[in-house]
């Protein structure tokens, strides 16, 4: 079967793997099975970081991204994060746990220092604690919460990001989004912010098989709704066509160079059927 | 990556030159805004006046926008608002992505959809994407929400020099004018060409402040560039919205100067001065 391919429109979003698949959590819907032990991609090592986002800002691109794994268990990442910020708006992906109040202050000063925004993405799966850990291990929760209120606190604004893995056990005629937003506010948080993604048949998630696009669904399709027309990750190993499929040797478009990345991706995952089915993309 | 030949094909092939223009943005329905901003416009000898679009959203009685913009010779380029009026779509396309903003966001487009006559979106669908005119020596571009999208967003938190650098040389221009994110903002790129967000008329600034805000562009040996407050009678304004039956919401920000709805698509830096 031919498989469909997606043009890069714009070179827009700069997503940066910085710790590879290597997490301090073991979440059982992890779209790239990220975790403590052996993770199959490597961090990235500082210089490299830089390199990236220097090319990035030449190539003219609007944000960046740091994703993995866990970013904060990059060494270098407060820093990177500077360098981030001086080229363009950024966001922080992470599960919160390692967010201390010194860290906080930390990334509240580059904030403050920075004309671009700083987005700190923090990861909760379920407003109830036990069924959040119960998927994201024991303690998440807490430790999220704890993270949502020092930067609260600091003035910066996270977003709370889950997943619709849990959607099912919800109560009848109860919405998550309402819920989510119900417990920040709880928190004394008064600027919540949410953002529920899709879970994706990837990863840990993926399954025997499963649908997969075809040329003609993609006949007439408008590309722009789909996030690898307008984003490159780099992760180990080179550029990727989007987070989703990250460090997957199909999606890998270049071994270098941003630039080399500039042609059309292969959507040959059914993860791709989930982006083509909802128009989600993985941005705030 | 190439400016879309499709959006340049609409551009004036030979752009007019003028010494002082006034621009605006985002109309929103606010005739009460409009007719002040025109007439304090009056006074000030400028040779044209720009709106760059969204005539419509969030205020009452959206047809009584068109004779004003008439009246004041107002050159108009379309919004995305004005586009989904113009083809019939169902939603305003604003690029909102979070269900809070959406539904209210949806409340307004409905509104303004069902009360803009026939002639009135026939009228916005004749209107430009685009104009090109020149200031002084300077090659200026209008757009909607970028040059690139209509319904992009260009805050200044979110806008990075080596992005802004890019339209300019892509897009061959010295200024970009845009609105669209409902907030103004200046910056001149190093050497190489001014963006201004010209802000809006229809909806205060999230700043606690009930007026509302046009620019003035002046060229000389350096680009002067004025943001003008707008004073109007947002008393009347709200009370006509209560009368639309519209959200009380919506009236609240019309009233105090907060945003209270669409706020999710706000930037960290730009929702932290805000009071919701
Ligand atoms: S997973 Fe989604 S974003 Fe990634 S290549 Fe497939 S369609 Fe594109």
């Amino acid at each position: 079967m031919t498989i469909p391919t997606a043009p890069l429109l714009e070179l827009s979003t700069l997503w940066i793997q910085v710790t590879g698949t290597w997490c301090n959590l073991t979440c059982t819907h992890c779209l790239n099975s990220s975790g403590p032990h052996n993770p199959w991609l490597k961090s990235l090592d500082t210089d490299m970081v830089i390199r990236s986002i220097k090319e990035g800002a030449e190539l003219g691109i609007k944000e960046i991204y740091y994703t993995g794994g866990e970013p904060f268990l990059h060494k270098d990442i407060l820093l990177l994060t500077a360098h981030a910020l001086e080229v363009a708006p950024t966001t922080i992906l992470t599960n919160g746990t390692l967010i201390t109040d010194q860290v906080a202050d930390h990334l509240a000063e580059l904030a403050q220092n920075s004309p671009y925004s700083l987005e700190i993405r923090i990861s909760i799966d379920d407003v109830d604690p036990e069924k959040n850990d119960r998927i994201r291990g024991q303690g998440a929760f807490s430790k999220a919460i704890r993270a949502l209120q020092v930067l609260h606190s600091r003035g910066l604004l996270p977003i709370v990001t889950a997943t619709e893995i849990l959607r099912d056990e919800l109560p009848e005629g109860s919405g998550m989004y309402e819920q989510f937003r119900d417990l920040i506010l709880s928190l004394g948080i008064t600027k919540p912010r949410m953002k529920i993604m899709p879970v994706f048949s990837i990863g840990r998630m993926e399954g025997e098989g499963g649908p997969l696009l075809t040329p003609e669904m993609l006949d007439g399709f408008d590309y722009s709704l789909l996030q690898c027309s307008e984003t490159r990750v780099v992760a180990e190993g080179g550029v990727y066509a989007c987070p989703i499929l990250a460090g997957l040797p199909q999606a890998r478009l270049s071994e270098k160079s941003l630039k080399e990345a500039f042609k059309p991706c292969d959507l040959y995952h059914t993860a791709c059927v989930t982006c083509y089915e909802t128009g989600m993309t993985c941005k705030n | 990556m190439k400016p879309m030949d499709s959006q340049l094909s609409t551009l004036n092939s030979e752009p007019k030159e003028y010494r002082r223009i006034a621009v605006c943005g985002g109309i929103y329905n606010n005739y009460l805004a409009l007719e002040a901003a025109l007439e304090d416009i009056r006074r000030r000898e400028v040779e044209a006046v720009f709106c760059l679009g969204d005539m419509g959203a969030f205020g009452p009685h959206p047809d009584r926008i068109f004779p004003l913009l008439d009246e004041g010779k107002v050159l108009a380029i379309q919004g995305n608002y004005d586009q989904s009026l113009a083809i019939g779509l169902d939603n305003c396309h604003c690029g909102y992505t979070d269900p809070r903003d959406n539904y209210f966001a949806q409340l307004s487009y409905e509104y303004t959809f069902r009360k803009t006559s026939h002639e009135n979106k026939a009228w916005l669908g004749k209107l430009p994407t685009h104009r090109r005119v020149k200031l002084g020596q300077y090659r200026v571009l209008m757009c909607h929400g970028s040059p690139r999208r209509i319904n992009e967003f260009l805050w200044e938190s979110t806008s990075p020099n080596c992005l802004l650098e890019k339209f300019c040389r892509d897009f061959e221009t010295d200024i970009l004018l845009c609105t669209h994110t409902g907030i103004k903002w200046h910056r001149a790129l190093n050497g190489c060409g001014h963006i201004i967000n010209v802000g809006t008329i229809g909806r205060p600034e999230n700043d606690g402040q009930v007026h509302v805000w046009y620019t003035l562009l002046t060229a000389g040996d350096d680009l002067q560039v004025e943001f003008i407050p707008v004073h109007y009678d947002h008393k009347t304004l709200a009370q006509e919205m209560e009368q639309e039956d519209l959200p009380l919401e919506f009236i609240e920000t019309i009233r105090t100067g907060w945003w209270t709805t669409c706020l999710e698509i706000l930037p960290a830096k730009e929702r932290a001065r805000g009071k919701y």
